[in-house]
């Protein structure tokens, strides 16, 4: 695949009536497979980690939390973009997707209890790793026009990765905080051992040279990074394999009831507003 | 340095930390850095919600950027506050948290929808704007030095502000009646953002007297209203017919005050209302949830490990 807009259709069912388009080639499933998993995961981490602007326990820790969270958003516009390419319209994206089409890991869609900065410090971190992992197998894409932004997603994700480690060992320092981060890596892990399950595309994704490396070779790398570290800060990982698993897993398009009210919460105003297409700024404020 | 010294001297940054000023013209500018400094702590309670309602990609993302430049904000006037030497940063935050601290009127009002985001960041950031121009000649300079780069960004929320309500307004009909409502409700709280006819500002002669204001509540209203009037009716709000606004014989606008309800506003002053408690409410609320981090920091700031360059 060259990039082209190759009709990708199937596409998350739209509430919207859209003119169809010409029937995909496995590679645009692939390919919208591949962004979809990519924009999702990010929206939803952002999402959800503008929650704590204006509610950190710092100023500094606000604002670079929310560095982070805009960070984010950016990829997710840089993958929403390419889909655009494809033919996808910003509704069909985000606003009138169905929830069951998401396909971000239940990771990034959980709720956090006001007290929840514990939660923050390590669900970031596990993703953030994770992040930097997927982006790096994505550098060398037969995809060209993803190649293009995979660069500057990555020059971001050293500072995500910094922060959360830095928080990781000034809380892990004090018995109460490592408490919390225990609790956390508890409830976070068994979400966090989703983010490489695969989709239904996944042997044409590879099979395009889409990316290069397989998810199961990721999830083992992952595995190797997190685990020690976390337990270099003195927490307990469990057995990846003795987990007992949540019953959604995200990356089939099942979720946490946590996902259906996020969603119904961020469209709310966009159902009731019902304006013509989503406004776009590039250039002038955003 | 004493009073009558300061008061001969004022002018736009005329003082600074080497200066010696008076414990009176200290505690003014104190109090009036502190006010400023917490209105951008809890506008932003009202702006963070305007980011779940966010209707598209692009204007979530500028309006995560604007809470964090109100939090950028509020980091650079506690620190222009303290260098008065009244106050630490924590003590004020502390009485933010605790119900003393005080901040404008607009901020004791719980938003839920959309329609409120150009209330708050094209009417109420605009009226700050030029509020905040004219305090680039304050005489405290660590202050007017905050609003250099304070006012440059408000442009940027105004631009932002300004851009949804044109959105708003060129929506449906039933888009454009409930913008038009929800003008309705904040028109009057806008126009008491700049408080009381000035013979009833208690501490606004002494400030203007020292050069820390530069500019009258009433001429602020009046220039507010001139610049912000037309642009109102030109995105079709209708204004309400009250307070009424009428042209004084120079030209200029002015509000009947009397049309306005200032019990309302002296209970919000006295953060006695309804919504001041509200927004204080979830001001301590929130702070206390994760008071166990700032703690954990200390311990780790007081131990070997600790730098302080890590405290973010």
């Amino acid at each position: 695949m060259n990039g082209d807009a190759d009709g990708v259709t199937d596409a998350p069912a739209a509430a919207s009536p859209r003119p169809r388009r010409p029937r995909p080639r496995p590679a645009g499933r692939a390919g919208g497979e591949l962004l979809f998993r990519l924009a999702d995961d990010e929206f939803v981490h952002a999402e959800r980690l503008t929650e704590w602007q204006i509610y950190a326990p710092t100023l500094e820790s606000d604002l670079a939390l929310a560095n982070i969270a805009q960070d984010e958003f950016g990829h997710a516009r840089l993958w929403y973009d390419l889909l655009q390419e494809l033919g996808y319209t910003e509704e069909e994206c985000i606003w009138r997707r169905d929830p069951d089409d998401w396909t971000h890991a239940t990771l990034v869609e959980l709720a956090f209890a006001d007290d929840g900065w514990g939660d923050a410090v390590v669900r970031t971190y596990l993703y953030d790793t994770a992040e930097r992992l997927r982006l790096e197998a994505l550098v060398d894409t037969s995809y060209a026009p993803l190649a293009d932004r995979v660069g500057k997603a990555l020059a971001e994700e050293d500072y995500h990765r910094d922060h959360a480690v830095s928080w990781l060992e000034r809380l892990a320092s004090d018995d109460d905080a490592r408490a919390r981060l225990q609790a956390a890596v508890d409830d976070l892990f068994p979400h966090a051992l989703s983010l490489f399950a695969p989709g239904a595309h996944e042997d044409d994704i590879r099979a395009n040279g889409f990316r290069r490396a397989s998810l199961a070779d990721m999830r083992a790398e992952w595995l190797d990074t997190v685990v020690p570290t976390l337990e270099g800060y003195g927490l307990v990982v469990p057995e990846p394999d003795d987990v007992e698993r949540p019953a959604a897993r995200g990356r089939d398009r099942t979720h946490t009831d946590d996902w259906g009210d996020l969603q119904a919460a961020f469209t709310a105003t966009h159902r009731e507003v019902d304006f013509d297409r989503p406004a776009r700024l590039r250039g002038e404020e955003a | 340095m004493d009073i009558e010294t300061v008061k001969e001297r004022a002018g736009p940054r005329q003082f600074g930390p080497n200066d010696d000023m008076p414990e009176e013209y200290r505690k003014a500018a104190t109090r009036m850095i502190q006010f400023h400094a917490n209105s951008e702590v809890m506008g932003g309670y009202l702006d963070k919600e305007f980011t779940r309602h966010a209707p598209s990609l692009d204007r979530k993302l500028a309006n995560t950027a604007k809470v964090q430049d109100e939090i950028g904000h509020a980091q650079l006037l506690y620190r222009a506050a303290e260098t008065l030497g009244v106050k630490t940063r924590d003590e004020m935050l502390d009485e933010l948290q605790n119900g003393e601290g005080k901040f404008l009127n607009c901020f004791h009002y719980p938003v839920d929808s959309w329609y409120e985001a150009p209330m708050i960041d094209f009417f109420v950031d605009g009226g700050a704007m030029r509020r905040q121009a004219t305090l680039k000649s304050t005489s405290w300079t660590p202050y007017a030095h905050a609003m250099d780069k304070v006012c440059f960004e408000e442009g940027f929320h105004v631009k932002h502000g300004e851009s949804i309500l044109r959105e708003l307004m060129r929506g449906s009909k039933a888009t454009q009646e409930r913008t038009q409502e929800t003008f309705e409700e904040w028109w009057p709280r806008i126009l008491q953002f700049f408080g009381p006819t000035n013979d009833q500002s208690t501490h606004n002669d002494f400030a203007m007297d020292v050069g820390l204001k530069t500019v009258t509540n009433d001429e602020l209203r009046n220039s507010f209203l001139n610049m912000y009037v037309p642009k109102a009716e030109k995105y079709g709000l209708e204004i309400p017919e009250s307070p009424r606004i009428f042209e004084r014989d120079d030209g200029t606008m002015a509000v009947r005050e009397s049309d306005l309800d200032w019990d309302e506003f002296w209970t919000i002053a006295k953060n006695d209302s309804d919504g001041s408690h509200e927004q204080i409410g979830s001001r301590a609320r929130r702070q206390e949830a994760v008071a166990w981090v700032r703690d954990s920091l200390d311990n780790w700031e007081g131990s070997a490990a600790g730098t302080p360059q890590a405290a973010d």
